[in-house]
């Protein structure tokens, strides 16, 4: 039969404050097999510590529970205080009331719940607990380290030089991983290459560290101070005391090629023949496509009126352009559109003589007029409304282009009738 | 080496003949200002009526001469008389002037601006006496609305390539000599010495080597670079050749705004002949030396006319500047030698080796020398493109070829240099034009977009303007630009809507000098310009916004309310017409009212009203 002892500690105020701990306390009382329960000041003072000591002499207690702070803060004063009194240390055990409880709640009265919650976790933990003995055993005094990228390498130099023996394992033929990569580091820009060579030909120096190369740990066994670990080597087939790492090889490797082609979707894939044959025209332009990708969309986009998907897509496969890059110019640049603009595109130049001369006034009536807002299209499909930042005419401000013809010196008054001249009809109001 | 000399007899002949016309012939400016104006329609017109009517009379489409307000321009030469430059000329103007001058004796006089050759005409000065003339000296624009910019024999035989072979004459060493000699600067903004630009890059090593025209004319405000190009485009390639030559590049490149598209057809149909006669291509005139050119267009970003930015947009990248050094003309293009010009600068060389640097230098300032061409436009009465010797004042541009402010306002200010620019305000307006000169004023020369503000002007809602163009046009590289820019925006919208706080002037300037510290690029570098420039001359409007919350020039909504004068409006009903919510009323010819219920403050009373009878309550 379990005779336990709870003991709540307040803390100062960093428990009182937010749970109420005498009646914590209280509840601990009522637990089954709780024999005593106690609330004190700081349970960590000598006092507080001899509390608890008394309490197992005198009850003849069988396990503890303090509902304080962190195990990792006081446990280990509680343990030794209970072993002094012939409990054993194990059956002692920190049930975290301040940093799992006060310091995160402002609720008291859900606090001071949780507090009893956890306490009776613990008491119930406790009476399942058996006395442990504490053992030594030998410790194998080497290291693995897994990976050997800059984080590895510099592990495996580091315990090397303390003395002790590394086995360094690589998943690839050499050993530097993404540093080796880089040009530049960040913040500094220090150069990658002058940071990581050095330590690539210590690891190759030191006496202490066993390098595994182009090797995979498939299996780990054991425990702390004595794993067992199985490494597999993948075949290599090439002599490695007579291999300089020219990489000729690996440049000249058919196989090797072929293996990492990337799987590329059918050219023509979810595209529609009409758009492939318009694309395949505009591409005829150009000799050079990647340094003329803009003109190449600008050219899409006389086409279609503004930049498809299916279209960039098609591009993206034909030229090898990734479809990232095309995007990002189309994005960039004003003059690309990636949603379907009206048969007339109606642009308000806002440069700085048009500013001056009433051009926000010019498009907000076209805007109201047509009831759309600046890169939107009626719904007829007729008028798609842009603004532009200088037309070059600003001697006739404000100007407003139409389809590529400039209107000069436009009035609010004047754009019905530009506007009629595109076809729009405006819609009759009843008085 | 080969001298082309049957091709310029040629070009001779057909000038000659064109100037000794039997029959009457009519020059219509046809670049994109005068196509808005209505240029399309009366060549249309005219054509018909020749056709209809077989008229004995030849049609030239020319370029731009300028004078863009009178837009149309129509240049009428009858055999035996002098050229007569009619201005604003319609459809029904068009057709008078066939009927009463071509076919008639009476030459219009008052729709004429004057004649343009030697000669005279009844009751018609001369036209380089037309106020919006005087002071000019056409260098760069001297053949803008005088040749046929689509006809190579027109240039040949106004000695269009003669620069370029007398510096195959003379040698890459001597040209370049030559262009120091002249002390021109790049007309792009910054004013770098071009020789020493075009030296650096002679000297990098790397091949090849390229040259790049930048056409990407970004300025809101500045439009010289179009009608250059659309008026005159084998001025710019023949600058390009010569720079290539001196340079040692072989391929050339032109980045068009894609906003340009008859520019960018002239200049193609230009490169086209130019390489059809062996100007462009291989061993050019059997002179070993090679050199051709590519148009690129551009596709809408203000930065791309940084030099980083272009060059990445020329290799099909977005526009993102990258830091300096290293310098275009150590590694530019595709990683080699690059040297940029803009438009204006290119279409100077020729001259300048034509004619010896000596000449070019003579005219100008002690640091700047020689023309400059400016869009002057804004509220001003003759908006146009003026080419001044540099050192003119801004009083002599604005107020002498300009015209002064329109109606009966006043002079607030001008804006130079676009977005990066800054205000000349009236106090400043003696200073002579010169790149170091307006750099002390806190304004630059920018590419030269000249935009006159008057009273109805409000600097507040300029600042706020440029800011919202530059936060559309940033790239998004740097912070200090993407949001420091965006953060000073919206100080000044809250400062236009009434909501400005102590403070906010203040913070507005500790912002725009992070903002100018810390980014990449001369966009980010100068983008608070616009902000620190009108502080400087105009911080008392801020104040006004800020503390007694109006807006003195009418312009911000929130703090504006129109009323009209009973006793200067005459009820012509034109702000009736316009008003967008019918919040003006009142029968014709009497006073008008404006219900302030309805009224949003768009202001189109204010601006409409030809006797400024609106008022700013």
């Amino acid at each position: 039969m379990s005779r336990m002892g709870v003991f709540v500690c307040w803390c100062g105020a960093n428990i009182a404050e937010n749970v109420d701990c005498d009646e914590v306390a209280r509840y601990a009382g009522t637990l089954p097999g709780v024999v005593i329960a106690r609330s004190y000041k700081y349970m960590c003072s000598d006092p507080g510590q001899k509390i608890v000591t008394d309490a197992i002499e005198d009850l003849n207690l069988t396990g503890v529970v303090v509902a304080s702070c962190s195990p990792r803060m006081h446990e280990p004063t509680f343990r030794k205080a209970a072993t002094t009194v012939g409990l054993n240390a194990y059956m002692l055990e920190m049930a975290n009331i301040r940093e799992h409880c006060s310091w995160v709640h402002n609720n008291r009265h859900e606090a001071t719940e949780k507090a009893k919650d956890l306490i009776r976790i613990l008491v119930e933990k406790v009476k399942r607990n058996v006395p442990l003995k504490e053992i030594e055993v030998p410790v194998t005094q080497r290291v693995m380290v897994i990976g050997a990228g800059i984080a590895g390498i510099q592990a495996a130099l580091d315990v090397a030089s303390a003395g002790y023996e590394v086995a360094l394992v690589e998943r690839k033929p050499s050993i530097g991983g993404y540093m080796s990569l880089l040009d530049e580091t960040f913040p500094t820009l220090d150069c990658s290459q002058c940071i990581l060579t050095p330590r690539m030909v210590d690891v190759m120096q030191s006496d202490k560290i066993t390098l595994h190369s182009f090797s995979e740990v498939e299996q780990v066994d054991g425990y702390i101070g004595n794993f067992k670990v199985k490494i597999r080597k993948k075949p290599r087939s090439v002599d490695m005391t007579k291999c300089t790492g020219c990489g000729d090889c690996w440049n000249n490797c058919m196989a090797r090629n072929k293996i990492t082609e990337p799987v590329r979707p059918a050219l023509d894939d979810g595209i529609s023949e009409d758009v492939m044959i318009k694309v395949d025209a505009i591409l005829e332009r150009y000799t050079d496509q990647a340094g003329m990708v803009i003109g190449i969309l600008q050219d899409i986009q006389d086409e279609f009126n503004y930049l498809p998907e299916e279209a960039l897509t098609y591009l993206s496969r034909k030229s090898d352009i990734p479809l990232s890059r095309l995007y990002g110019v189309a994005r960039f640049y004003n003059a690309f559109s990636l949603t379907p603009r009206g048969k007339h595109i109606i642009r308000v130049c806002l440069g700085t003589a048009c500013h001056l001369k009433g051009g926000p006034r010019i498009a907000e009536a076209i805007a109201h007029e047509l009831g759309i807002e600046s890169g939107e299209t009626t719904e007829d499909g007729l008028f798609t409304l842009e603004r532009v930042n200088c037309l070059g005419c600003c001697a006739l401000a404000p100007v407003v282009e139409v389809n590529g013809t400039v209107h000069a010196g436009v009035t609010v008054g004047k754009i019905p009738s530009i506007l009629a001249q595109y076809g729009y009809e405006r819609e009759c109001i009843q008085v | 080496m080969r001298t082309l000399r049957k091709n310029y007899s040629e070009a001779a002949d057909q000038w000659e003949a064109l100037q000794t016309s039997s029959v009457p012939v009519l020059y219509v400016g046809a670049a994109t200002c005068g196509r808005a104006a209505g240029a399309g329609e009366v060549i249309e017109r005219l054509q018909t009526e020749i056709r209809d009517r077989q008229i004995a009379a030849q049609v030239v489409e020319v370029g731009c001469l300028g004078l863009c307000c009178l837009e149309p321009l129509v240049v009428v030469h009858k055999p035996g008389s002098p050229q007569v430059c009619y201005g604003r000329v319609d459809t029904d103007r068009i057709v008078h002037i066939l009927d009463r001058y071509v076919l008639g004796d009476d030459p219009c006089a008052e729709w004429a601006l004057g004649t343009m050759t030697p000669g005279e005409v009844d009751s018609i000065g001369k036209f380089s006496e037309h106020p919006m003339m005087t002071g000019q000296v056409r260098h760069v624009l001297r053949n803008c609305g005088v040749i046929d910019p689509k006809d190579m024999s027109h240039y040949l035989a106004r000695d269009g390539y003669r620069g370029f072979m007398k510096a195959l004459e003379l040698g890459p060493d001597k040209t370049l000599k030559e262009v120091k000699k002249a002390g021109l600067r790049g007309r792009g903004g910054a004013g770098f010495p071009t020789w020493q630009k075009w030296q650096f890059c002679r000297t990098a090593s790397g091949e090849p080597k390229y040259v790049i025209c930048n056409a990407d004319e970004g300025d809101p405000g500045a439009f010289m670079d179009r009608s250059i190009m659309e008026g005159d485009p084998y001025s710019v390639l023949e600058g390009m050749a010569i720079g290539a030559y001196v340079i040692g590049a072989e391929s050339g490149y032109i980045y068009v705004r894609g906003e340009y598209p008859l520019a960018i057809r002239n200049l193609s149909i230009a490169i086209e002949q130019s390489r059809a006669l062996g100007l462009l291509g291989d061993n050019i005139l059997d002179s070993g030396f090679s050199f051709d050119l590519e148009i690129v267009r551009g596709a809408g970003a203000f930065v791309c006319g940084e030099e980083t930015a272009l060059i990445a947009s020329v290799q099909g990248d977005i526009g993102s500047p990258r830091q300096r050094p290293p310098y275009p003309a150590q590694a530019g293009l595709w990683g080699k030698p690059t040297n940029i010009n803009n438009v204006e600068t290119w279409s100077n060389v020729p001259a300048i080796i034509l004619r010896g640097g000596k000449q070019f230098s003579g005219i100008g300032t002690k640091q700047s020398k020689g023309t400059k061409v400016f869009s002057l436009v804004g509220k001003v009465r003759n908006t146009g493109l003026v080419e001044v010797p540099m050192g003119t004042t801004m009083r002599e541009i604005v107020y002498d070829i300009g015209g002064g402010p329109q109606k009966k306002r006043t002079f607030k200010a001008v804006q130079s240099g676009g977005p990066s620019g800054g205000c000349i305000p009236a106090p400043l307006l003696d200073l002579p034009i010169d790149f170091d000169k307006l750099q002390e004023a806190g304004a630059m020369m920018g590419s030269g977009g000249l935009i006159v503000m008057d009273d109805h002007t409000c600097m507040v809602d300029v600042a706020k303007y440029f800011l919202a163009f530059l936060v559309d046009e940033s790239c998004g590289k740097c912070t200090a630009c993407r949001e420091g820019v965006a953060q000073m925006h919206n100080i000044l919208v809250r400062i236009c809507q009434g909501e400005g706080r102590d403070g906010d002037i203040e913070l507005l300037e500790q912002l725009g000098t992070y903002v100018k510290d810390t980014s990449l690029c001369q966009l980010g570098g100068t983008a608070p310009n616009p902000v620190l420039s009108t502080l400087r001359y105009f911080r008392d409007e801020y104040e006004a916004h800020i503390h007694d919350k109006t807006c003195r020039a009418g312009v911000c909504k929130s703090l504006v309310r129109f009323a009209i004068d009973p006793d200067t409006c005459k009820g012509c009903g034109l702000c009736v017409r316009d008003c967008p919510t019918d919040a003006i009323s009142g029968e014709k010819k009497e006073p008008h009212h404006i219900d302030a219920d309805l009224c949003v403050q768009c202001g189109v009373c204010y601006e409409d009203c030809p006797f400024d009878a609106v008022l700013v309550e």
